[in-house]
C-alpha cells in the first residue's frame, strides 16, 4: 500500500520528462495495433446502414452536381481574386482518432499520423469546425494530442468582433470560460477565435461562442462562459496543421547559446 | 493460480483496449462507463486488499500514460479504490448483489473525489469543482458503469449447462 502510494506521489511530484516519454512509447506501441484494429472493426457495423443512405443521397446529389460545377468555377475565380491561399498558408495533414483517453476526463487522443508524415510536437490540431488541441508527443506513425478539454491546457483567444484578448480554459472539461476585464467589450453570441499570440495556433481558428456572461466576485474581471465549437465526444477525423510553434526558432537559438556558453565555461 | 493471473491479465488488457476505442462510441451525452473500474471491482472483491491495491495501481498507471499533464493521478485514485473495494472481499464477508452494487457506487465516489482533490492541489483548480464534478460527472458515470456491471451479474445468474466430469 505504502509503496504504491509513494510511487504515485513521486510521479505526481516529478516533472513529466524523458522517462514518461519512454514509458508512453513502449505502452502505446504494445496497445496500438489492438486499438487500431478494434477501432476499424467497430466501424463495420455502420457500413450497411451507410450504404443504403448513400445510395439515396447519390440520386439527389447527381442533380446538384451540375449546378455546383458552375458554382465551383465561379468560386475558383473569386478565390484567386481574394488570394485565400496567401491568407491561410498552412498544410493540413488529415488524421483519424484511433484512441481516446480512458480517464473520465478526456485529456488526450491518439491519432494515426506521426514522424513519418512530418508531424512535430506542438503542431496545432483542428477539425473543420475549429481548434481541437495540440500535438505533445510524436512517434513514428502516431501522435498524442492534448485536447483543449485538458484542465492543464490554456489557449490564447480573442473576440472576433472586438479583438479583446483572453485565455480560454476549463476546470472540468465541460465548462469553458474566459476571464475578461470588467470593461471588456464582450457580448453573448460573440465568436471566439484563436489569437495567434500563444505561438501554437495560427490566428483565426474558431474556438467557440460566448454562451453566457456571469458576474464574478472579483469586480476587476467578468467571466464569459464559452460553448466550444467542436464536439469533443464525437471526434473522429482531424487535421494537423503543419505549423511548427512560432517560438521554435527562439528555442533553437537559446539552445545554441546555452551549448556555446557551456563549452566556453568548460575550456580553461 | 497461473491460469487466474493469465485470465485476469487478459480481462484487464481487453478492458483497457475497449475503454480507449469502443467506450467513446457508446457514450451517452458524453457520459462513458468506466470498464477498468468495473474490472478492478470484480477483481478486488474476489481477491482482497493487497491484490486490489497492486492491480489498481497498475491499471491507474496504464490510464495515466494517456494523460498529458498529470502522471500518477489515476494510479493513486485507483490504488485507493482498489484498497477500499478489497476491504469487502468475498473471503471476509458474503454480500448480495445489491450491497456489491452500492459498494461499486461508493468506490466511484472515492475514486473521483481523490481525482478532483489531486487536480485541485496540482493544477490549482477551485475547490468547487470537487462538488460540481461529483454531481455532474461522477454520478452519471457511476450509474452507467453500474448498469454495465449488472450485465455481468445477470450473466452469472443465467443457468449454465452442467459439465460432465
Amino acid at each position: 500500500m505504502c509503496a504504491t502510494v509513494i510511487a504515485s506521489l513521486f510521479m505526481l511530484s516529478s516533472n513529466p520528462g524523458q522517462q514518461q516519454n519512454i514509458t508512453r512509447l513502449l505502452a502505446f506501441s504494445v496497445f496500438y495495433p489492438f486499438q487500431f484494429y478494434f477501432n476499424q472493426t467497430t466501424r463495420i457495423k455502420n457500413v450497411f446502414a451507410e450504404n443504403r443512405a448513400l445510395k439515396d443521397q447519390i440520386a439527389g446529389l447527381s442533380v446538384r452536381v451540375a449546378q455546383l460545377s458552375e458554382c465551383g468555377l465561379e468560386n475558383n475565380r473569386l478565390t484567386g481574386m481574394l488570394s485565400i491561399s496567401q491568407q491561410f498558408p498552412f498544410t493540413l495533414v488529415p488524421a483519424r482518432v484511433v484512441v481516446r483517453d480512458p480517464s473520465f476526463i478526456s485529456r488526450s487522443a491518439i491519432i494515426n499520423v506521426g514522424k513519418e508524415q512530418g508531424i512535430l510536437p506542438y503542431m496545432p490540431v483542428m477539425t473543420g469546425r475549429g481548434a481541437v488541441g495540440k500535438i505533445i508527443q510524436v512517434m513514428n506513425r502516431m501522435s498524442l494530442v492534448q485536447l483543449m478539454l485538458d484542465p492543464a491546457n490554456r489557449t490564447s483567444v480573442m473576440v472576433q468582433r472586438s479583438r479583446e484578448i483572453g485565455i480560454l480554459e476549463t476546470d472540468n472539461a465541460d465548462d469553458f470560460f474566459i476571464m475578461f476585464r470588467a470593461h471588456a467589450d464582450v457580448n453573448v453570441g460573440d465568436t471566439i477565435i484563436t489569437s495567434g499570440f500563444g505561438g501554437i495556433y495560427p490566428r483565426g481558428l474558431l474556438a467557440g461562442q460566448v454562451k453566457k456572461l456571469s458576474e464574478n466576485r472579483d469586480p476587476i474581471f467578468k467571466k464569459a462562459i464559452i460553448a466550444p465549437e467542436v464536439n469533443f465526444d464525437r471526434l473522429e477525423e482531424v487535421f494537423v496543421i503543419k505549423l511548427p510553434p512560432q517560438w521554435a526558432s527562439f528555442r533553437q537559438e537559446l539552445d545554441t547559446l546555452e551549448t556555446t556558453s557551456a563549452k566556453g565555461f568548460a575550456q580553461p | 493460480m497461473i491460469s487466474d493471473i493469465i485470465k485476469w491479465g487478459i480481462v484487464f488488457m481487453v478492458s483497457l483496449i475497449l475503454q480507449t476505442s469502443f467506450v467513446p462510441i457508446i457514450s451517452i451525452a458524453g457520459v462513458k462507463p468506466d470498464l477498468l473500474m468495473v474490472a478492478l471491482f470484480f477483481f478486488s472483491i474476489k481477491y482482497g486488499v493487497m491484490p486490489g491495491i497492486f492491480v489498481g495501481f497498475v491499471l491507474g498507471l496504464g490510464q495515466d500514460l494517456y494523460s498529458p499533464s498529470l502522471l500518477g493521478q489515476n494510479a493513486l485514485t485507483k490504488t485507493i479504490a482498489g484498497a477500499f473495494i478489497g476491504l469487502f472481499n468475498e473471503r471476509m464477508m458474503r454480500s448480495d448483489p445489491f450491497i456489491k452494487t452500492a459498494l461499486l457506487f461508493v468506490a466511484f465516489i472515492i475514486n473521483d473525489a481523490a481525482y478532483f482533490i489531486i487536480q485541485i492541489i496540482k493544477l490549482g483548480d477551485p475547490i468547487s469543482i470537487l462538488f460540481s464534478g461529483l454531481f455532474a460527472k461522477c454520478l452519471p458515470r457511476a450509474l452507467y458503469s453500474i448498469a454495465v456491471a449488472v450485465l455481468f451479474y445477470i450473466w452469472e445468474l443465467i443457468p449454465k449447462p452442467a459439465i460432465r466430469n
